[in-house]
């Protein structure tokens, strides 16, 4: 069925039509909540208009990392996964992205058992156990599987990361949070760039005004009431419009250390990512969030296998 | 970048695989290549060398619409991206050589370097025939790209045969790349030609203007120029034995070429025929329509039983013919339409030829002397090349620049003839001889009627190099030759070439970057085809060591038209330095102009030691005119008884 005339209907009713949900917008969905962050500029949340983009003072680089899993076989019921990890930092000269710094490894997940009946044939391999604290089911060990995934790709990252801000005092713009890493969350030249929002900081005409940010907006600088100690902050920013499409369209959470989170940084800051957008990263689906230095290090490392 | 460094890399898809005759691979943005540079690719002991034909660069774009989406419909903005797209260099090779040369195999996925002068002789097979105790190279010019710079060579076993042979080179006028080539490669036959593959001359034609007038002149060359003759290992250096042969204008004395300045006159000559050359070959004189089996009858009964020969028939008069120029062939004509018209009504036919064959023959013919005036001449005294006394790396260059297109065809058709047979007689005086002859298409044309000429060519091209007769042509346009004489050609030279050309079938095989390129090409340079080198290969070349056409015209401008007595005074003094102009200018006073050219072509024919000696013997004892007296008239008879009289 064409449900065009019905969102043109919904439209009359005074509601919101939307056409498309973005690609991995949610992140995880079963971790969709609410946790209500602390505004840090202003009284109420505003809507800040950030003005024209500007480009990266100095040098820029972009970290971020792939992960790829494949089932490897069964201990009795029990599935073993292989998976590879990369993470890379891909540095800006000229206009042009090169890649600087760059980390593979191959692990072998599963529950102890299955770990142990494989014996030797995954000797030369990383092994990361599973949870077995319930009764054995393949498709929770595949989320277990998928999450733990997550981590040591995270935690790959995190390395690669660190090993980059030694060597260099650039900008260091990552995938994801900041409030991964104690380290990263402190450092005042790090921006972590959330395409997902399974997570949103505000609820009620919030929520609506925060999801309803218009191109080239920023949210007030709130604290997010993060899981981990490390105390960031962050702001909701438009980078595309949404009208027409979805409100999570060219959303994306930006996460700065806590000396950054005054207003006019936060504004400066802005302008750069602003200045991101292009050239778009399409052909990948998450282009309207994904900035063009992410997919670059994405592209170099699927095709580096 | 180092030098050893690979610049590339081969890459082979399901949609774009690599194959024993293509390959692909990708460099960075800044290397060097471009089209036409030959590449070495390596890879577990083999090794592939190709030519590149075609290039590709496009980025990670997968729509236009991002492009525009990203600039936010700015073309200003879209510049101006803090980021640049990731973008590829991707090059399309076509295999020279790969060695080992079996198992044939599709290139390997190996690294990708910029050829080296070793590479080139490999990857164009030089190596069979460049070195060695006895090379057979000929210096066509340089191979550059990437700040290296290769001769070239052709294999003069496949130039002036018996390999193959032939050349024909193709494109746009005013670029000076066809005749430049020529005699460039010209001047490198002459200095490399191996002495164990015997002589060679050369004959040109030249065609149209003052092209070929100066090949006896050296050029001031640049030096790059100089630097290229010295990288090819030849001499930049005119040719020293060049011999120049033009036709007459219409008086008979005055040569109708741009190449008469007096300083050049000392290997100067005029061309001209009489009738027996003429006969040989009116085939090619006679259009079609009027070559019918009893039209050419007659003509063969005229060249075996009258021309040249006594011919006695009572019935047409008492004494013998002696039929030795056009005028004794008129007369001769003129005694059987007498004979016939006094034979009265009935008599049609003389010995078995009909009058109205005769007539048209008769008029064909003297048109002939008509059209061709300066080129032939009435009296049968005739100037021609020096046949069978060819030197070795002699040029003999023939004007017909100003002829009539029937006498073009005249000169062309007779010259190579006659070298055709000396060279089967093995009496021309050299092994092989180069005949170049520009404007192809005139002469051999795609379409249009079967000439006795277009023919020539034909065989030339078939079977020429089996007796050291080689073909170096040129044309604008290749398409529109005839096949078999363009096909026939080992070697195939391109200057810059039209682009309307260039879509025609006949350069389907020629990839569109190569036809950029080739539409774009600077003066100097050309693409090659040779039948060592399995793709096209484009090689630059120095500017030829003569003068061209607008400087030797510039230094060497054309005497003014002289008046009869004048001209004559020039060819006596060409013959002897020391006749006095105005000895001549008094002894010919008062003569008749024809006594006057038939002495001259007499003279000019036996050089004599004393050329002004022969002169005034053929010209004979002056005949004084005198002027008769009056005639006095018969006075009238008067009779006084006449009322009427005075």
């Amino acid at each position: 069925m064409n449900f065009d005339a019905i969102r043109r209907a919904v439209r009359l009713q005074g509601l919101t039509p939307a056409s498309v949900l973005p690609e991995a917008s949610g992140g995880r969905l079963e971790e969709a909540a609410i946790r209500p962050a602390r505004l840090t500029e202003g009284e109420a949340l505003q809507t800040i208009a950030i003005g024209r983009g500007e480009e990266w003072p100095g040098s820029v680089a972009y970290l971020d990392g792939i992960q790829r899993s494949e089932i490897l076989g069964y201990a009795g019921s029990a599935p073993l996964f292989g998976a590879t990890l990369a993470a890379a930092v891909r540095e800006r000269h000229e206009r042009r992205l090169l890649t600087v710094l760059e980390a593979r490894k191959s692990v072998v997940l599963g529950r102890p058992a299955a770990l142990a009946a494989a014996g030797d044939s995954i000797s030369a391999l990383e092994t990361i156990p599973l949870p077995d604290t319930e009764p054995g089911h393949p498709l929770r060990d595949l989320l277990n599987a998928g999450e733990a995934v997550d981590q040591s790709r995270g935690a790959l990252e995190i390395v690669v990361g660190n090993q980059y801000r030694d060597r260099c005092q650039g900008w260091l713009v990552v995938d994801g949070a900041l409030s991964v890493s104690p380290r990263w969350a402190a450092d005042p030249r790090m921006v972590a760039i959330s395409k997902s929002h399974s997570i949103l900081p505000f609820e009620g005409a919030d929520l609506e005004q925060y999801l309803r940010l218009p191109c080239g907006h920023r949210s007030s600088v709130y604290a997010p009431a993060s899981r981990s100690l490390a105390p960031v902050r962050a702001w909701g920013l438009r980078l595309w419009p949404w009208e027409g499409k979805d409100l999570l369209y060219g959303l994306v959470r930006v996460e700065v250390a806590p000396e950054n989170g005054i207003s006019e940084q936060a504004n400066t800051i802005s302008r750069w990512i602003m200045t991101d957008r292009a050239p778009v990263s399409a052909p990948d689906r998450r282009w309207d969030r994904l900035l063009y230095g992410m997919y670059s290090v994405e592209q170099y490392l699927k095709a580096r296998g | 970048m180092n030098k050893q460094d690979p610049l590339g890399r081969v890459v082979a898809t399901e949609l774009k695989p690599s194959t024993p005759h293509q390959f692909h691979f990708w460099t960075a943005r800044e290397s060097p290549i471009g089209i036409g540079a030959i590449v070495r690719v390596e890879e577990n002991g083999r090794v592939v060398y190709g030519v590149v034909t075609d290039g590709f660069a496009y980025s990670d774009l997968m729509t236009p619409m991002h492009a525009v989406i990203g600039a936010d419909g700015d073309p200003v903005a879209a510049g101006a991206e803090a980021t640049v797209r990731a973008e590829i260099r991707l090059f399309t090779a076509a295999v020279l050589r790969q060695m080992p040369e079996e198992p044939l195999q599709p290139v390997p996925l190996g690294s990708v370097w910029l050829a080296s002068d070793a590479d080139v002789v490999l990857a164009l097979r030089m190596d069979a025939y460049a070195g060695g105790d006895r090379p057979t190279g000929i210096p066509v010019g340089l191979y550059a790209a990437g700040g290296l710079e290769s001769p070239v060579y052709l294999d003069c076993d496949f130039l002036l045969g018996p390999e193959a042979a032939h050349l024909n080179i193709t494109g746009v006028s005013g670029l000076a790349t066809k005749t430049s080539a020529v005699e460039f490669l010209l001047s490198s036959i002459f200095q490399t030609f191996p002495t164990h593959k015997g002589s060679v001359a050369a004959v040109c034609f030249n065609v149209k203007g003052p092209d070929l007038c100066f090949l006896d002149q050296g050029a001031s060359l640049s030096e790059e120029d100089e630097r290229q003759y010295a990288r090819l290992g030849l001499l930049p250096e005119p040719f020293q034995d060049v011999h120049y042969y033009a036709p007459l204008k219409p008086d008979g004395v005055n040569l109708n070429s741009l190449r008469t300045n007096e300083a050049l006159a000392a290997n100067t000559e005029p061309l001209v025929w009489g009738l027996r050359e003429v006969l040989d070959y009116a085939e090619v004189v006679l259009n079609r329509d009027d070559i019918d089996a009893k039209a050419d009858a007659f003509i063969d009964f005229l060249a075996e039983r009258v021309v040249g020969r006594e011919y006695h028939d009572e019935m047409l008069r008492g004494k013998p013919f002696h039929v030795q120029s056009f005028a004794d062939l008129d007369e001769f004509f003129r005694s059987i339409f007498d004979f016939m018209e006094a034979m009265g009504r009935g008599s049609e036919v003389w010995r078995t030829h009909h009058v109205a064959t005769i007539r048209k023959v008769r008029n064909r013919l003297s048109n002939i002397s008509t059209r061709s005036k300066g080129l032939v001449t009435d009296d049968g005294a005739s100037n021609d090349l020096p046949w069978g006394r060819f030197d070795d790396r002699s040029v003999h260059v023939i004007d017909v620049a100003g002829l009539d297109p029937l006498a073009q065809d005249l000169v062309f058709a007779r010259v190579v003839s006659k070298l055709r047979e000396h060279l089967e007689r093995r009496d021309l005086g050299v092994d092989h001889v180069v005949v170049f002859v520009d404007e192809l298409n005139k002469y051999a044309p795609a379409d249009g009627p079967d000439t006795y000429v277009r023919k020539m060519l034909v065989d030339l091209s078939e079977r020429g190099r089996y007796l050291g007769l080689v073909l170096f042509s040129a044309q604008q346009f290749r398409s529109q030759v005839q096949r078999r004489v363009v096909g026939n050609a080992g070697t195939g030279i391109y200057g810059r070439m039209d682009t309307d050309e260039l879509a025609m079938p006949a350069y389907g095989t020629i990839s569109a970057a190569t036809k950029i390129k080739l539409a774009t090409l600077p003066k100097g340079e050309l693409m090659l085809r040779h039948p060592h080198f399995t793709q096209p290969i484009f090689v630059k070349f120095p500017r030829p060591p003569v003068l061209n056409s607008r400087e030797g015209i510039e230094r060497f401008p054309p005497a003014a038209e002289l008046p009869f007595p004048d001209a004559v005074a020039r060819q006596m003094r060409r013959l002897d330095r020391r006749v006095s102009s105005e000895a001549v200018r008094e002894l010919i006073d008062g003569r008749r102009d024809d006594d006057v050219r038939r002495a001259l072509a007499a003279t000019r024919r036996e050089r004599p030691a004393d050329p002004f000696a022969f002169f005034t013997a053929c010209l004979g004892r002056r005949v004084l005119s005198e002027v008769p007296a009056p005639r006095r008239g018969i006075p009238a008879l008067k009779h006084a008884d006449d009322a009427y009289g005075g």
